[in-house]
């Protein structure tokens, strides 16, 4: 996490460190799963759809476990989108109703981050200081490093190295804090301190390559600053330091080589500058090597050596400003911002880690250097935004359209269905269920209550008492005599015997038949709600319908009225894009124009001074 | 001609300072800003509300099931991928990128599944594939059974390491 962060903050990115500060401080048990979900796309830096996902669970209200850290996260989100107006909003309004103290520390914190990426440089100040001591360890730091970037954005380089001194920084952090301290320290005029802090960085083990190219910077830092102050051999030291694999490996060898020439050796100078010159960059340290070398060779006394570099000097800056013509050419004509567009990712938020390639374009090694600018990068962020915003927005149009269809399917549906359906509940079936199963209840109520166990006598058994005593009816109306007294007799033992029967069965029957009774209650409550449910949904289906039509029409056409804007602000950013492209190519440009011209004057002079040493040339 | 040269090296002493000192913030080009931001907040409402709508379309709340993955730690268990069946019906088969992994194990719940069922009982079956202890290949199922009813219907697939045994367990809770 620090080390991400770390990496955020070399890169310059002030939103996005501020926000994976807040990360720190996650909740450690989700309670909402909506809550939960929008965390999994803010982690992936997916800020447009944890913004809309996070906005959706409040209107559903499912965020109760977490509503007010979720009004957090979504200002945090809007820092990190680039809506520094909403988030500067919701903070301010967050302040207004919380009184929880470390809440308002981090709402300050984010307020003085809002105002300072703003240039609001006094007010970011007057926030930062409203902050009291309830913050977690890594925003201590991230307070510490945003005060001195304020104070030194305010000029005030000793209260920035001041406020950097003796900060508590979780792992990964003290290094970025240090080099920090260091500048601030040169900047305010205190070169013995500011050396000593950069030369102890300078030395120290880095694990990793973010803290390689750290150590390597605190150490091309020291060695220009000592190279300024008139101490090229202290300079020698540090620039030696930077790694030949390192970024700034171009920048310390031209370096290495001016300490050299500066005390005098100019043989020993040639060392780094031919190197350099053989790397073959473009950045302009590798541009003034090629004027260096033959510099070095000509206050060697060698002017022939001297002559021959600067012809080369004169075909490199040649070669190199047609270069830069056509890809001022390709920057005009459109082509950068077609290559931009090409970048877009299909992700929201983030930034552009790798550059659009370029490789088809002429001279658009150029045009990558140029995008690798923060400036650039800044206002590219907005472009490839809107590229994002028109695609989700196409999207949604497409979705759209089969939404429409599919309301019109359902309300087809339903005037098919609907007339079928009334019909039967019309029949009102679930009230006649109902009548039948109190009539039975009643039924098993009245066999209890008497306690007569023929109530529940089976079909059959009720088919043999009726038998039985039609039998005995017969046999009361035959003349008494012994034969039929002893049907008579035979009769009623076999009508007790049954009833017998009978009776023996009747508790369990009873129990039985109460228990079925209850078990059928529920299903009949269950479908006594189906109906009401279904009768709901028929009365309110017309009005459902013509609601989602309104809405998917309100919908379409606020995405009809948005995409030109969104085009229209893209097409301005593009320009813009392209204007700064242009000034940084005509910048680079004049660079070489000046180099061409000094290589031209100084291969005129050794000319002249070889054609001055008489005996030398013919 | 050596003040030549220095007046060139000037610019380039400059420079090592300027990216870390400080974030420079953007001045210019103010007005694209300003139209990009409120163009922002305009879209992301719109978002919002188009997903709403789709939501209530296609997964009425009757209906609606959503099955989310969580995981809590993960040392016990390198997750790959997440299938996913529902009355034995495969309906998501799920293979995570590092930076998936990476916001889960921050705590993030990833929604795997949304879709509809009727009310009643459905059988759930979850198989998680990865690297267990000790960098072996893992594959381990989880089988519920849900009930639907009225409303949505949540339920949560839980990786959650066991210190008893080292090893991973799988958890599944319902909302």
């Amino acid at each position: 996490m620090a080390g991400r962060t770390l990496l955020l903050c070399l890169l310059g990115l002030a939103s996005l460190s501020a926000i994976h500060a807040s990360a720190a401080d996650k909740p450690h048990q989700v309670l909402d799963l909506d809550y939960g979900e929008v965390l999994f796309h803010f982690y992936q830096e997916d800020y447009f759809t944890a913004i809309t996902h996070l906005m959706a669970a409040s209107e559903r209200e499912r965020l109760p476990h977490h509503r007010q850290e979720a009004e957090m996260l979504l200002g945090g989100l809007q820092l990190s989108y680039g809506m520094l107006d909403q988030a500067q909003t919701r903070f301010e309004r967050l302040l207004d109703t919380d009184s929880d103290p470390a809440l308002r520390d981090r709402v300050w914190y984010y307020l003085a981050k809002v105002n300072y990426q703003r240039g609001h440089y006094r007010k970011a100040q007057r926030a930062l200081e409203q902050i009291g001591d309830h913050g977690a360890p890594a925003l201590g730091a991230e307070r510490a490093l945003l005060a001195a970037n304020i104070s030194m954005a305010l000029g005030e380089n000793a209260h920035a190295a001041q406020s950097l001194r003796g900060v508590r920084a979780p792992a990964g952090w003290k290094e970025y804090l240090e080099i920090n301290r260091g500048i601030a320290l040169l900047r305010a005029g205190n070169v013995a301190a500011g050396r000593a802090v950069l030369d102890d960085l300078g030395k120290q083990p880095a694990a990793g390559e973010e803290l390689r190219a750290l150590r390597d910077r605190a150490n091309l830092g020291l060695g220009y600053q000592l190279l300024r102050h008139g101490d090229p051999q202290g300079a020698r030291t540090y620039l030696n330091r930077v790694r030949m694999q390192g970024p700034f490996v171009q920048a310390a060898l031209l370096g290495a080589g001016w300490a050299d020439a500066e005390q005098g050796d100019f043989q020993a100078a040639l060392t780094p500058w031919m190197a350099l010159s053989k790397i073959g960059g473009h950045q302009p340290a590798a541009q003034e090597a090629r004027l260096a070398v033959p510099y070095a060779l000509a206050k060697l006394g060698d002017g022939e050596q001297a002559a021959a570099y600067y012809e080369l000097a004169l075909d490199y800056y040649e070669r190199e400003q047609k270069n830069i013509d056509l890809a001022i050419e390709n920057a005009r004509s459109g082509t950068l911002i077609a290559r931009l567009a090409q970048a877009d990712t299909g992700t929201s938020g983030g930034w552009l880690h790798d550059n659009p390639t370029l490789r088809d374009v002429p001279s658009g090694r150029y045009l990558v250097e140029v995008l690798s600018g923060n400036g650039f990068q800044e206002s590219l962020k907005d472009y490839r935004d809107l590229g994002y915003l028109a695609g989700a927005l196409n999207r949604w149009l497409d979705k759209i359209a089969i939404y429409h269809d599919m309301v019109d399917m359902r309300r087809l549906a339903y005037e098919r269905r609907a007339p079928k359906v009334r019909q039967r509940l019309a029949r009102q079936e679930v009230t006649e269920l109902k009548r039948r199963w109190l009539q039975f209840n009643t039924h098993i109520d009245a066999a209890r209550e008497e306690n007569d166990p023929l109530q529940l006598a089976t079909t059959q058994e009720n088919q043999h008492w009726a038998r039985l005593a039609d039998i005995q009816t017969r046999l009361d109306a035959l003349p008494q005599t012994s034969a039929y007294a002893q049907m008579r007799e035979k009769a009623a033992w076999l009508k007790g015997v049954l009833y017998w029967q009978i009776q023996a069965d009747y508790p369990i029957r009873r129990w039985e038949n109460h228990k079925q009774v209850r078990a059928i209650e529920p299903l009949l409550d269950e479908a006594s709600a189906k109906q009401t449910a279904i009768t709901r949904a028929l009365a309110q289906a017309r009005a459902g319908f013509s609601g989602y039509d309104e809405r998917i029409r309100t919908l379409h056409a606020r995405i009809l009225a948005l995409l030109p804007r969104i085009e229209a602000a893209r097409h301005a950013s593009g320009q813009h894009l392209q204007r700064l492209a242009l000034e940084e190519l005509e910048t680079r440009k004049q660079r070489l124009v000046s180099y061409r011209s000094q290589a031209r004057y100084a291969l005129a002079r050794s000319y002249d001074q070889l054609a001055s040493t008489p005996g030398e040339h013919p | 001609m050596h003040r030549l040269y220095r007046g060139l090296l000037a610019a380039l002493v400059l420079w090592p300072w300027l990216p870390a000192a400080a974030e420079t913030p953007p001045q210019a080009h103010q007005g694209v800003q300003d139209a990009v931001q409120s163009l922002k907040q305009q879209v992301l409402e719109l978002n919002r509300d188009l997903f709403l709508l789709e939501e209530e379309l296609l997964f009425p709340t009757n209906t609606q099931v959503s099955v989310f993955v969580s995981m809590d730690v993960g040392e016990f268990f390198q997750l790959d991928s997440v299938q996913l069946k529902i009355d034995g019906k495969e309906v998501a088969d799920y293979l995570y990128t590092p930076r998936e992994l990476d916001a889960l194990a921050r705590g993030g719940v990833q929604r795997l599944h949304i879709g509809n069922l009727r009310n009643g009982e459905h059988e759930l079956v979850a198989f998680f594939t990865g690297k267990g202890p000790k960098g072996r290949d893992y594959r381990r199922g989880a089988t519920t059974t849900i009930t639907k009813g009225l409303g949505p219907k949540y339920v949560e697939l839980r990786i959650v390491d066991q210190t008893r045994n080292y090893q991973p367990e799988f958890a599944v809770k319902e909302w």
